[in-house]
């Protein structure tokens, strides 16, 4: 009988040891998992999102789209830009609060995302909303709204709005404006909390009461081929700016405001890792000092002392291997309550995830319940290999 | 003279304590030839069980000489030690430690696996000595389902799996009642009349007087050898 036959032998003949270590090891290693997911999923999330949008540059005020202001002087930015050989799009964003009114009485509070694109003749330009249904709005009396929005105002595709937007300061005396909804619309980048709604920068300027002026909050910039040097040669054209791929935002971000989850996984991946290693050096321990009299008895029959140390080893590797493979299903289960739990967070895109499945995490994952094992059986390892044949057995006779 | 297995010379054993040296072996001189049957006896504490352990390679003598098949075991790595054991020595022990989890074929499969046999020659070797043993009928039980004495036979088998020169028994009738341990005992014998080399540590006076040379050690030392 092999090391591992002999191993599963040892850990059938306690079943409730048994369970309770590979129940504590699936626990904890979905914890663990959890949190191998956390550490990269909202960057894998958030690239991902930024790549599905369709546009690899974004071009800001402020070292992160959305902070230091609004880029002055956009039409003339966005033209400078569009006559870079290596761009193919350039998109102005600009947002406005709105107030949208309702028949049933209070108001309903939207971001309202005005855009105007330039392009090479012959391509596209893509919009950072997806038409679910209806149209894409394109006159300046034309808008899409979100389905929550549609909802709550009872609005469909044809109907007629009436709203107020501010673009310059919530404290202008807001003119209420009309468009019509020509589509519903799905806002990846807008939180789960968050109305919005999208049309053109001359719908924007409808809605705001023409008190635009020609600035936006970002641009969006498709490159012909390579991004990175696309974005140079943006920061070049116009150096006052900030021009970034999607890598680089991501990057910024990782350095940023996503670096608190990475801090938050790596010690809980160290205090769940801790527990793991105690739980089963403790089971083990309590199961090779049950057991020393036999262990004595079969190192004096012959068997060497590798193999009885392989023996504790690949009881280890049994329970760790079994709760590690318990822990998959038990922490993507975890884990989809907790992504729920945290997207519920204000301003969270909804298309944005904490916890998300990648390889390397499994890998990890995976590297990590070896250490594990390993780890949890070096001391009960050291009490087998170490174990005084003679005086054990004398002292079981004595005993 | 039949070839000599185990030859100790001056041997000593001495264990280190908090209050102060125990010498549990005394300068004791032996041989154990090829087909020996010795019983060795004495009151408790005398040394008997350390005397056994070191002729049996799992302790080392803290002074003297002691050649297992001409190699001194103290030169010996532990490895080497254990290959000596599994091949060419028995233990047989008075609590017998057979492994619960297995059966009393998996508990005989169990040095011939350690060893490399092939499962075929396991298999016909644990069916082989179950039978030697009489317990082929039991050869699928697990030792909760078997006696005191049957668990003492599986472990006889146990120790004969790979065929030693030398079987080493430590009280092997200590748990058993008169007759269980007469016939435990009467195993033994045919084991020995089988070619094996035997030495009992025992209190057991029926059991000494079936060996053709008692030994009785008193204070580490071999008092004085008796022979039939």
């Amino acid at each position: 009988m092999r090391a591992l036959g002999f191993a599963w032998r040892s850990l059938v003949r306690q079943p409730a040891r048994a369970i309770l270590g590979v129940l504590g090891v699936a626990a904890v290693g979905a914890l663990l998992f959890d949190m191998l997911l956390l550490s990269q999923g909202l960057l894998v999330s958030m690239r991902d999102l930024l790549d599905r949008s369709g546009w690899d540059i974004r071009v800001s005020a402020g070292e992160l789209p959305g902070r230091g202001g609004r880029v002055p002087a956009a039409t003339r930015t966005a033209e400078r830009i569009i006559t870079l050989p290596s761009v193919k799009s350039v998109l102005i964003v600009r947002l406005a609060n709105a107030r949208i009114e309702s028949p049933s009485g209070s108001p309903i509070a939207a971001t309202f995302e005005g855009v105007r694109g330039y392009a090479r003749p012959g391509d596209r330009i893509s919009h950072p909303w997806t038409v679910t249904r209806g149209r894409d709005a394109g006159g300046a009396s034309e808008t899409v709204i979100d389905s929550a929005i549609a909802k709550a105002a009872n609005l469909q595709i044809g109907s007629l709005i009436t709203l107020r937007a501010s673009c310059i300061g919530d404290r202008e005396a807001l003119p209420p404006a009309q468009l019509r909804v020509v589509g519903i619309a799905e806002f990846p980048f807008r939180g789960t909390d968050e109305d919005a709604m999208a049309g053109s920068l001359d719908a924007l300027k409808a809605a705001c009461g023409g008190n635009v002026g020609d600035e936006a909050d970002l641009l969006l910039v498709t490159s012909v081929s390579e991004a990175t040097a696309t974005a140079a040669a943006i920061r070049d054209a116009v150096p006052d700016l900030y021009a970034m791929t999607n890598d680089e935002v991501v990057g910024r971000l990782q350095q940023t405001g996503f670096s608190y989850f990475r801090q938050i996984s790596a010690v809980l991946t160290t205090v769940t890792i801790t527990f793991a290693v105690l739980l089963i050096t403790v089971l083990l321990t309590v199961s090779v000092n049950q057991r020393l009299g036999e262990i004595a008895a079969l190192r004096a029959l012959g068997f060497s002392r590798s193999r009885v140390v392989a023996d504790v080893l690949s009881e280890s590797a049994l329970i760790v291997g079994s709760g590690g493979l318990l822990s998959l299903p038990l922490g993507m289960l975890l884990a989809s309550g907790l992504d729920r739990i945290l997207k519920g967070m204000p301003g969270i895109p909804a298309e944005l995830h904490f916890f998300v499945f990648e390889p390397t995490a499994l890998a990890v994952h995976i590297g990590l319940l070896v250490a594990t094992a390993i780890l949890a059986a070096l001391y009960p390892m050291r009490i087998v290999s170490s174990l005084p044949i003679a005086a054990t057995l004398r002292d079981e006779v004595i005993g | 003279m039949s070839e000599i297995i185990v030859d100790a010379k001056g041997v000593s054993r001495t264990f280190a304590m908090a209050a102060g040296p125990v010498h549990a072996v005394r300068d004791v001189t032996l041989q154990i030839r090829a087909g020996d049957h010795v019983a060795v006896r004495g009151p408790s504490g005398c040394g008997k069980s350390t005397l056994l352990h070191m002729l049996g390679c799992v302790d080392a003598p803290s002074s003297g000489t002691l050649l297992f098949d001409g190699h001194d075991v103290s030169t010996l790595s532990d490895s080497k030690r254990s290959a000596l054991r599994l091949k060419r020595i028995g233990f047989i022990f008075q609590r017998f430690f057979l492994l619960p989890m297995l059966t009393a074929a998996e508990n005989v499969e169990l040095p011939l696996s350690e060893a490399g046999a092939s499962r075929k020659d396991r298999q016909a070797r644990t069916k082989e000595l179950l039978d030697y043993v009489g317990l082929a009928a039991r050869a699928d039980h697990r030792p909760s389902q078997l006696s005191g004495g049957e668990m003492q036979r599986v472990a006889i088998a146990r120790a004969l799996a790979n065929s030693p020169q030398l079987l080493l028994a430590d009280e092997p009738t200590g748990e058993l009642d008169e007759a269980t341990g007469a016939q435990i005992a009467a195993l033994l014998d045919r084991v020995n009349a089988d070619g094996t080399a035997l030495v009992i540590v025992t209190h057991d006076q029926a059991l000494a007087g079936r060996a053709r040379r008692v030994l009785t050690m008193r204070d580490g030392r071999i008092e004085r050898e008796a022979a039939r």
